[in-house]
C-alpha cells in the first residue's frame, strides 16, 4: 500500500501543497530555459496530454514545440501532425532542422476518425510526438486520449481555441498562448501536474521570421513563483 | 507403392458448416425432385436421412438449412482441400467429386511410418472439422474402393491389404450395373472370387474394359495418375447458407480462411501485403475489396483486424452469399535478425507497419502523407505530400532552404486589414512562365493587429494576400 502511495506521490499524481518541488513527473525539456523554469524543470509531460490554447495561428505556437520535434525526429521516432489547420511547410521544417522522413501528416475525414486516429497514434510504440488540432472535444474524449497517451507513454500536444480555457480538462499541462511585444510569445500556465498554476513567461520567438532576437527572455513571475522558482 | 485414399462423405456440408457460428441442422439436396443427399449429424438426430424427400425433411425439422448440391462447387471445395493437403504430401490426385488420393509409400521415411502419417492426417482433418474416410491400398483403385466403404483402419501389410480388397462385396466394386448383374447371376458375391477367374475368359465373356478394370484393382496393369499441381496463388471461398446482411456476420466465417492463409504463408515462408476479398451477392455483381498492409505480413490476426476496420468503414451494399479470399502477391521474408544488438529495430518496424496499416485501412491511402521539399521557386510548388508507400527516405537537403513560414495556406487569402508592422524587405518571386502557372509576386513579412506574423504577397494586379503564418 505504501509502495503504491509512494509511486503516486513520485509521479506527481497527488497534488501536495507543501512539497511540490520534490515531485518529478517524467517530461521532455521544452528547449526554452524560461519556460522550463516555470514548469519546474519537468517540461512537456510524457505519457500525458498537453494543451495549448490560443486565438490565432501564426503567433509562434509551432516554435514552442519545435525543439522537442527536432529532438524526437532525430531519435528516429515519428512525429504525427493530425488534422493541421494549414499545410505544414516542408522547406521551413527542413530549415529548422526537422528530419522530414519522420514527419507524417494525417487528415482524417470526420471528428470520429480524428479521435480514433489520435488514440491509435498515441498507443503505438513508434510515436514520439503527436501534434493535433482536434477541434471540439468533449471532456470524456480528452480523458480517453489521456489514457491512450499513458498507455503508449507518448507526448501529445493538442492545439485548441482559447474558448476552451475555462472548460475542465484532464490534460496534465495546459498553456495559454498569446502574442507578446516584439513578435514574442507569452505563455501562461493554466494547469500543471504537481504544482501551482499561474506562472507566466515570455519567449523570444521572433527568429522564426528571421528577425533579430532582442535581449534575453523577460520573465514575469507569477504570484507563487517565489516559493519554488529557485529550487 | 502404397496409396492412401481420402473419401469425404459429405464434403460440401462440412465446408458449409465451417461458416456457422453455432451448429444448426443442415442438409444438401440434389435432383429435380429434391432429395436429401447429405445430412449433418444434428439433422440426423432429428430424424432426417439420406434419400428422404425434402418435404419430409422439412416437416421433421422446420428450420432446416438447405443448400443445393452443386458439382462444380464441390469440385472447387475439393481443390481447396488439396491445397492444405499438399503441405503433408507431395503427390496428390484429385478424384472428383469427393475423393483425394495420395501416394503414401514415399512418405514413410518422412513421417517415420504409415501409421504416423495416418495420425497426422487425422489431426489435420479434425482441425478443419472435416469428415473423411481413409484407407490404404496397393493400387489407387483398391484404396478408393476400400475407403468408400466407411472409416477404415491403417493397414500396410501386403497380404492383409490383398485380403481386404478380396473380401469386398461385388456391389462395392463400382462395376457397371449390367456387368455386376451378370456376375451376380454367375453366383459371385465377393471381389476375390472375381479375381480367381481366368483373365482370357473374363475378357471374352464380359468385356475387355472390365478385365482392364479388374486388373487395375489388382495392380496387374499400369494405372498412371495425373498429379495435382498447387496454383501459384492462394484462393479460398466460404459459402454462407444464411446470407450475411451485416459486416459483423462475415468476420466469423473469415476466421478459418485467414488461419488457412497464415498456415499457407508459413509453409511458403513468404509474406504478403495485399489481400483481395470478393463478396458475392444474390442479385447483383460481386463487390470487390482490396486491402493492403503497410508492410509484409503473415499473421491471421493482423489481417482480420484490417478487414474488420475496412468493413466497418464500408457497409455492405447487399446481403452476402459467399466470400472468397485471394492472394496473388507474395513477398519473400526478410531474414530475421536485428539490425542492432538489442533487437529493437524489427519490433519498431513491425509496430510502424501495424499502425500505418490500421490507419490506412480506416482513413484511406490518401489521408496519410509524408512531406518533402521540391526544387521550385513558387511557394505552392516547393513542397509535396507523398503517399507513405514505398518507404524511401527522401534526401534531406538541409539548411539551403530559404526563409519560409511553418504554415502555408492551401490557397492564399485576401488581406483584410493593413498590418501594424512591416518586418522585412520584399522578396520577389517570378517564376513558372514555362508551364502556364506563372507566379509574379513580392513577398513581405508583416505583423497583423491580432499579433500573428504573416507572410504576405502582392501580385502583379496589386492585390494583397496572406500566404502563410509564421507559427
Amino acid at each position: 500500500m505504501s509502495e503504491l502511495l509512494n509511486t503516486l506521490i513520485h509521479d506527481a499524481r497527488v497534488w501536495q501543497g507543501h512539497r511540490q518541488s520534490l515531485t518529478q513527473a517524467p517530461g521532455e525539456p521544452t528547449g526554452y530555459t524560461a519556460l522550463d523554469q516555470q514548469l519546474n524543470q519537468s517540461g512537456w509531460p510524457v505519457g500525458a496530454l498537453s494543451e495549448c490554447l490560443m486565438d490565432h495561428d501564426g503567433i509562434g505556437e509551432l516554435q514552442l514545440v519545435l525543439p522537442l520535434m527536432r529532438r524526437v525526429a532525430q531519435a528516429k521516432r515519428t512525429v504525427f501532425w493530425i488534422n493541421p489547420p494549414h499545410i505544414p511547410y516542408a522547406p521551413a521544417l527542413l530549415r529548422h532542422g526537422v528530419a522530414l522522413e519522420q514527419v507524417v501528416v494525417i487528415r482524417p475525414g470526420s471528428t470520429g476518425d480524428t479521435l480514433w486516429t489520435l488514440e491509435n497514434c498515441l498507443r503505438s510504440a513508434v510515436t514520439g510526438l503527436v501534434l493535433a488540432w482536434p477541434g471540439r472535444l468533449a471532456s470524456r474524449d480528452i480523458r480517453r486520449l489521456q489514457l491512450a497517451a499513458e498507455a503508449g507513454h507518448t507526448t501529445c500536444v493538442l492545439f485548441r481555441s482559447r474558448r476552451h480555457a475555462c472548460q475542465n480538462s484532464p490534460a496534465a499541462l495546459r498553456l495559454e498562448l498569446e502574442p507578446a511585444p516584439r513578435q514574442g510569445l507569452r505563455v501562461n500556465v493554466l494547469k500543471r501536474r504537481g504544482g501551482w498554476p499561474g506562472q507566466s513567461c515570455q519567449l523570444e520567438v521572433a527568429s522564426r521570421a528571421g528577425l533579430p532576437s532582442q535581449d534575453g527572455p523577460q520573465v514575469i513571475t507569477g504570484p507563487w513563483a517565489g516559493s519554488h522558482g529557485q529550487e | 507403392m502404397l496409396w492412401l485414399y481420402l473419401h469425404f462423405p459429405h464434403l460440401l456440408l462440412d465446408h458449409l458448416r465451417r461458416a456457422f457460428e453455432e451448429p444448426a441442422a443442415m442438409v444438401v439436396v440434389s435432383g429435380p425432385q429434391p432429395l436429401v443427399a447429405q445430412v449433418c449429424p444434428l439433422a440426423q438426430q432429428q430424424g432426417v436421412q439420406v434419400g428422404m424427400r425434402l418435404k419430409t425433411a422439412l416437416t421433421l425439422v422446420p428450420d432446416l438449412a438447405i443448400h443445393p448440391g452443386d458439382t462444380a462447387r464441390t469440385e472447387a471445395v475439393l481443390a481447396q482441400q488439396a491445397q492444405w493437403l499438399y503441405r503433408y504430401a507431395a503427390q496428390i490426385v484429385l478424384q472428383p467429386p469427393d475423393g483425394l488420393l495420395l501416394e503414401a509409400g514415399s512418405l514413410r521415411r518422412l513421417y517415420g511410418g504409415v501409421p504416423e502419417l495416418w495420425q497426422t492426417l487425422q489431426q489435420a482433418l479434425a482441425e478443419r472439422r472435416l469428415t473423411a474416410w481413409m484407407a490404404t491400398g496397393l493400387t489407387p483403385r483398391a484404396a478408393r474402393l476400400v475407403a468408400r466403404q466407411g472409416p477404415g483402419t491403417c493397414e500396410q501389410e501386403q497380404e492383409r491389404l490383398k485380403a481386404r480388397i478380396a473380401a469386398l462385396p461385388l456391389a462395392a466394386a463400382e462395376l457397371e450395373p449390367r456387368t455386376q448383374e451378370r456376375l451376380t447371376r454367375l453366383g459371385l458375391t465377393r471381389l476375390g472370387e472375381l479375381f480367381q477367374l481366368p483373365a482370357a475368359e473374363l475378357a471374352r465373356r464380359l468385356a475387355p474394359e472390365t478385365l482392364a478394370y479388374v486388373q487395375r484393382i489388382q495392380g496387374q496393369r499400369p494405372d498412371p495418375q495425373a498429379f495435382w499441381q498447387p496454383p501459384h496463388h492462394f484462393h479460398q471461398q466460404v459459402d454462407l447458407v444464411r446470407e450475411a446482411e451485416q459486416a459483423q456476420g462475415l468476420l466469423f466465417p473469415l476466421h478459418p480462411i485467414l488461419a488457412e492463409l497464415e498456415a499457407d504463408l508459413q509453409w511458403r515462408q513468404q509474406d504478403t501485403d495485399s489481400l483481395h476479398l470478393t463478396l458475392s451477392h444474390r442479385d447483383r455483381e460481386a463487390s470487390q475489396l482490396s486491402l493492403r498492409t503497410a508492410g509484409p505480413e503473415h499473421r491471421a490476426g493482423a489481417f482480420g483486424e484490417l478487414i474488420r476496420i475496412r468493413l466497418e468503414q464500408h457497409p455492405l451494399s447487399a446481403p452476402v452469399m459467399a466470400l472468397a479470399l485471394t492472394v496473388r502477391r507474395f513477398l519473400d521474408r526478410d531474414a530475421p535478425g536485428g539490425t542492432d544488438l538489442l533487437g529493437e529495430t524489427p519490433d519498431l518496424r513491425e509496430a510502424w507497419y501495424t499502425l500505418v496499416s490500421r490507419l490506412q485501412a480506416r482513413l484511406g491511402d490518401g489521408a496519410l502523407q509524408r512531406l518533402a521539399p521540391e526544387a521550385d521557386h513558387r511557394p505552392e510548388r516547393a513542397w509535396s505530400g507523398v503517399s507513405l508507400r514505398p518507404r524511401s527516405a527522401p534526401q534531406a537537403e538541409a539548411s539551403q532552404q530559404p526563409l519560409r513560414p511553418l504554415w502555408l495556406l492551401a490557397r492564399p487569402q485576401p488581406l483584410q486589414q493593413a498590418p501594424v508592422a512591416w518586418l522585412s524587405e520584399p522578396e520577389r518571386i517570378d517564376s513558372g512562365w514555362w508551364d502556364g502557372e506563372r507566379v509574379q509576386r513580392d513577398y513581405y513579412i508583416a505583423q497583423l493587429a491580432s499579433g500573428q506574423l504573416a507572410w504576405l504577397f502582392r501580385d502583379v494586379r496589386g492585390g494583397w494576400f496572406i500566404h502563410g503564418w509564421f507559427g
